[in-house]
């Protein structure tokens, strides 16, 4: 292949991943772009989660290959991967007091090397203030409930992809694990709304890629939306596509009449009780 | 200090985020200042009553390579520059040593009451000490002309890093070494040293029984400058090297997966540290033995002082631990002159009794 | 296990650590006053202790270690410089010795070193429990602190119990098995076997050792106490110290023995009975009068206490 500036940000070819001979992933292409939101969706233990980290270097695939802007994602180093993709995954409790401001500084000691004293406190503000969280600063992260630790994670992804703007990397990539899980409804919002303005963004726009359980926010909020069923890409497109009655009953396995709103409105979709022949019914 | 944030108002952060910079570079500060009033008096102290004066003409003409005068001036001068002086070093050596090693530890295991007994360096160093102990006249061939009891340290020193590297072999798996596992091993294999001591204190007589219990109880009396220059090139090094760790840690305890998202090189990074905490402690228990409590207490008591950060928070521990250690040794070597105490008793307590006190005052039984 | 054992070694040492400040407050206060020209002297080791109050050069020791435990004043009237195998330097050479006698346990080696460079004179001397390594200490002693002339008396002395106690086990026909026995806990016994002290002690006082294949001091099983079929049972102690013939023969093991028939439990002093020293033939003569009433032992002096009485 050639080095060029048509590389995609993220290319997944023929990625796909077993350990302990079990199949997690079948070989799967996925491709990201600058400025462009994916939303991954299905059901638990569909494989959303090891794509994720497949994608993001984690892991090193089983076949196939991720690829940075034409790279190999597992030929890049740790640091300067770092600062080319941050990760949001989903975070443990932690096991010593450190505050809120401390993690997000953590995110920008990373790539931004020995930023100091006051230069190092406006950019976790601000990282800070972008996930509403400024009050929080001074607080053990250990107090917080889970909703203010998944939003001090979320700015601490933010710090990092700022240390690795300073350090003078181009189009960069953002990997949120069920970033909202544990959020209410408006900071769920609130989270999504902050992560497309980040795609969106005029000067230098991110390739994001998230995971979610919730579909009418997947569609409210993504360009494309990767549904993926045992292991393999059950379909992908813009969600009037992937949202289709008949597709999510087959990976999900309950009716989920998909409605829209208006006539060309975000399609969104409205749970039924399912019916004898269908759903859980085997269980 | 999260108090006064705790309402939330937005102006207070940056200032927040200033006050505990400063908290920190004031704590550091001071520990320099203690560590540096300890060893003056520690110079000053012991069982040969030496006047101030005295030991300070003494210092400067060792400095200066004066002359030192016969009798009674050049025993002192011998106690001060040839007992005293790296006493003194060799407690700050080890102390700063064992409390790094110990936030080293907890940093690797993101658990606060690690030691570095957890990856084996301990029981490692214990066993073969006894084994150097009590089967050293068997093994060591009287022909050679060697004093068994010589080789302790060495025995120490090499026993401990033996099983801190098989333990990180039996943690390894395709370039992945898992910290759980290696806990867990490192558990089983301090029960298998301890069983094995435990013959060795079956087989031996009654001094090797209490050579062995002295010996668990550490001191820091065998320090010269002959071992001083052994120890310290291993200890000093081990002590430069860890600033560069700091960062790596701040991330490893948010994860070892999050660690590498954020740019760290994880296996190296557990590599490097697996590695040098076994040198530091190895060298350290080869020196005085094994001296308990000095790597879980002041790393927590750091952590609730100034902050969890590693990049401020090791320099401190090497600083308090040091600190710790030479104020243990001066009331070991006073408390009971002309005999001395272990050490191991000292640290424990001194930091037994303020650990308590520490832990019941967050829980609240103290205002 | 050690944990235990730590904790107990603990509270010995901190009664110890009250014990000496105590003790050494008045002799660690600058000024005190010693006794001019004679040289000073710091003991590493109970035997050299008693050896030199028994030479009656008591007044030149300036320090004596912590197993100088005979006699009992020894430690009340010199500061204690701890255990031998532990020494402190700078403690030792806080007293301002001119000499260092000790047996060859004492260390650490890198301490002796430094008070050898402090120019303190170190003599190490072998420490053996046979007769002759009994007689050869003496005169060493006497010979380092010129007291040649006391130390021969000594030796004669000496020798001469070990001979009249050489005489009497000739007269003894059947020897008694003797059990030593350490300590008892938990029901489990802690015996003394070949090459220990209580070995030795036994075999000069004409009897044999009922655990002789055993090395040491071990903890031994009950069946092995019943296999060793001790005639006598041996111990060490002091008043609520010492094991009493209820408590032992209360188990089984030892219920079994014939030792347990007529109760014969022997208590001594532990110091006379296994340090080897000047007080040796007379430890010896008293334990082979209750082991063997029928031999006929010369008189033995016990040369310490004469001269304790001549004070």
């Amino acid at each position: 292949m050639t080095q060029n500036d048509t590389h995609p940000l993220v290319a997944a070819e023929g990625v796909a991943y077993a350990t302990a001979g079990r199949t997690l992933l079948h070989p799967i292409d996925v491709s990201l772009a600058a400025g462009e939101m994916v939303v991954v969706v299905g059901p638990n233990g569909a494989g959303k989660s090891t794509l994720l980290k497949l994608l993001s270097g984690e892991l090193a695939p089983s076949a196939g290959r991720v690829l940075y802007e034409g790279r190999d994602a597992r030929a890049w180093t740790p640091w300067r991967l770092a600062a080319k993709r941050a990760v949001m995954a989903q975070s443990e409790a932690l096991a010593f007091p450190f505050t809120v401001a401390e993690i997000v500084g953590i995110g920008l000691d990373g790539a931004a090397g020995r930023l100091g004293g006051e230069a190092r406190d406006r950019r976790i503000l601000a990282a800070l203030a972008r996930a509403d969280i400024v009050h929080l600063a001074a607080r053990d992260v250990q107090s917080l409930s889970g909703g203010e630790r998944q939003r001090a994670q979320f700015a601490r992804a933010l710090a990092q992809l700022e240390a690795g703007r300073a350090a003078g990397e181009g189009s960069q990539v953002l990997f949120l694990d069920e970033p909202v899980s544990s959020l209410d409804l408006g900071h769920q919002i609130a989270l999504l709304e902050a992560a497309r303005a980040l795609a969106d963004d005029a000067e230098s726009p991110l390739g994001v890629l998230a995971v979610l359980h919730d579909l009418n926010l997947a569609a409210l909020y993504a360009d494309r939306i990767l549904a993926l069923s045992d292991g393999r890409l059950a379909a992908a497109g813009a969600p009037a596509d992937v949202l289709d009655a008949r597709l999510l009953r087959d990976v999900f396995r309950v009716p989920l009449p998909v409605h829209r709103r208006g006539d060309a409105g975000p399609p969104f979709v409205l749970p039924e009780r399912p019916r004898g022949d269908l759903g859980h019914g085997a269980l | 200090m999260s108090a006064g944030l705790a309402a939330g108002r937005l102006a207070d952060a940056p200032s927040a985020l200033a006050a505990r910079r400063r908290r920190a570079r004031l704590g550091t500060g001071l520990l320099v200042v203690v560590l540096a009033a300890i060893s003056i008096v520690a110079l000053g102290a012991g069982a040969v009553a030496i006047p101030p004066g005295r030991v300070v003409a003494i210092l400067w003409e060792a400095a200066t390579g004066a002359g030192a005068d016969a009798g009674d001036g050049a025993r002192d001068a011998l106690v001060v520059t040839g007992i005293r002086l790296p006493r003194v070093a060799m407690g700050i050596l080890v102390g700063a040593a064992l409390a790094v090693a110990g936030a080293l530890m907890q940093g690797l295991f993101r658990n606060p009451l690690a030691d570095p007994g957890l990856v084996g360096v301990s029981s490692g160093a214990g066993l073969a000490a006894g084994i150097t102990i009590v089967l050293g006249e068997r093994l060591v061939p009287a022909a050679l002309g060697i004093d068994p009891f010589a080789l302790l340290p060495v025995g120490a020193f090499l026993g401990g890093l033996a099983t801190t590297l098989l333990l990180y072999a039996i943690a390894t798996r395709g370039g992945r070494t898992s910290i759980a596992t290696m806990l867990l091993a490192g558990i089983a294999l301090g029960a298998l040293a301890g069983a094995a001591s435990g013959v060795l204190a079956f087989m031996s007589d009654d001094r090797q029984l209490r050579d062995l219990t002295f010996w668990s109880l550490g001191s820091l009396g065998g320090a010269t400058w002959s071992k001083l220059a052994i120890v310290a090139p291993i200890l000093g090094a081990t002590l430069l090297a860890t600033p560069i760790l700091a960062r790596a840690l701040n991330a490893l305890v948010l994860g070892e997966a999050e660690a590498y998202h954020l740019g760290i090189a994880v296996e190296r990074v557990k590599t490097a540290i697996v590695i040098l905490v076994a040198a530091a402690v190895g060298a350290s228990v080869a020196a005085a033995g094994v001296i308990g409590f000095v790597g879980i207490v002041v790393p927590h008591l750091l952590r609730l002082a100034i902050g969890p950060d590693h990049r401020v928070l090791l320099p401190a521990c090497a600083l308090l631990g040091a600190a710790l250690l030479v104020l243990a040794d001066i009331v070991a070597r006073t408390l009971v002159a002309p005999a001395e105490l272990p050490i191991g008793i000292v640290t424990a307590a001194i930091g037994a009794p303020f650990f308590l006190w520490l832990l019941l005052r967050r829980r609240g039984f103290f205002p | 296990m050690t944990r235990a054992k730590d904790i107990s070694m603990l509270a010995t040492l901190a009664r110890a650590a009250a014990l000496a400040a105590f003790v050494c407050a008045p002799v660690c206060a600058p000024g005190a006053a010693f006794a001019a020209e004679e040289e000073r002297l710091v003991v590493a080791g109970g035997v050299l202790t008693e050896i030199l109050y028994a030479l009656g050069a008591q007044d030149r020791i300036v320090g004596v270690d912590t197993t100088s435990l005979h006699p009992p004043r020894a430690l009340e009237e010199h500061p204690d410089i701890g255990y031998l195998r532990a020494l402190s330097a700078e403690g030792v050479l806080s007293l301002a010795p001119d000499r260092v006698l000790a047996t060859d346990a004492a260390g650490p080696a890198d301490a002796l070193d430094l008070i050898r460079q402090a120019g303190v004179d170190v003599e190490i001397l072998r420490e053996e429990p046979t007769e002759a390594g009994v007689l050869a200490r003496i005169r060493e002693v006497g010979a380092l602190v010129e007291a040649e002339e006391a130390a021969r008396a000594l030796a004669d002395e000496v020798a001469a119990g070990f001979a009249a106690l050489a005489q009497a086990r000739a007269t003894i026909e059947a020897p008694v098995r003797v059990l030593f026995v350490l300590s008892l806990q938990n029901g489990r016994a802690m015996v003394g076997g070949a090459g220990t002290s209580a070995d030795a002690i036994i075999t000069l006082a004409g009897g044999e050792n009922a655990v002789s294949g055993v090395d040491g001091y071990k903890p031994v099983t009950d069946e092995a106490i019943i296999a060793a079929a001790p005639d006598v049972i041996l111990s060490i102690g002091r008043g609520d110290h010492a094991l009493s013939p209820d408590d032992v023969f209360a188990l089984p093991a030892f219920a079994m023995t014939p030792a347990a028939a007529e109760r014969r439990l022997v208590t001594m002093d532990g110091l006379a009975l296994l340090g080897f020293g000047p007080r040796t033939p007379q430890a010896a003569a008293e334990l082979m009068k209750i082991l063997h009433p029928e031999a006929v032992i010369a008189p033995v002096i016990a040369p310490l206490l004469r001269a304790e009485a001549t004070r």
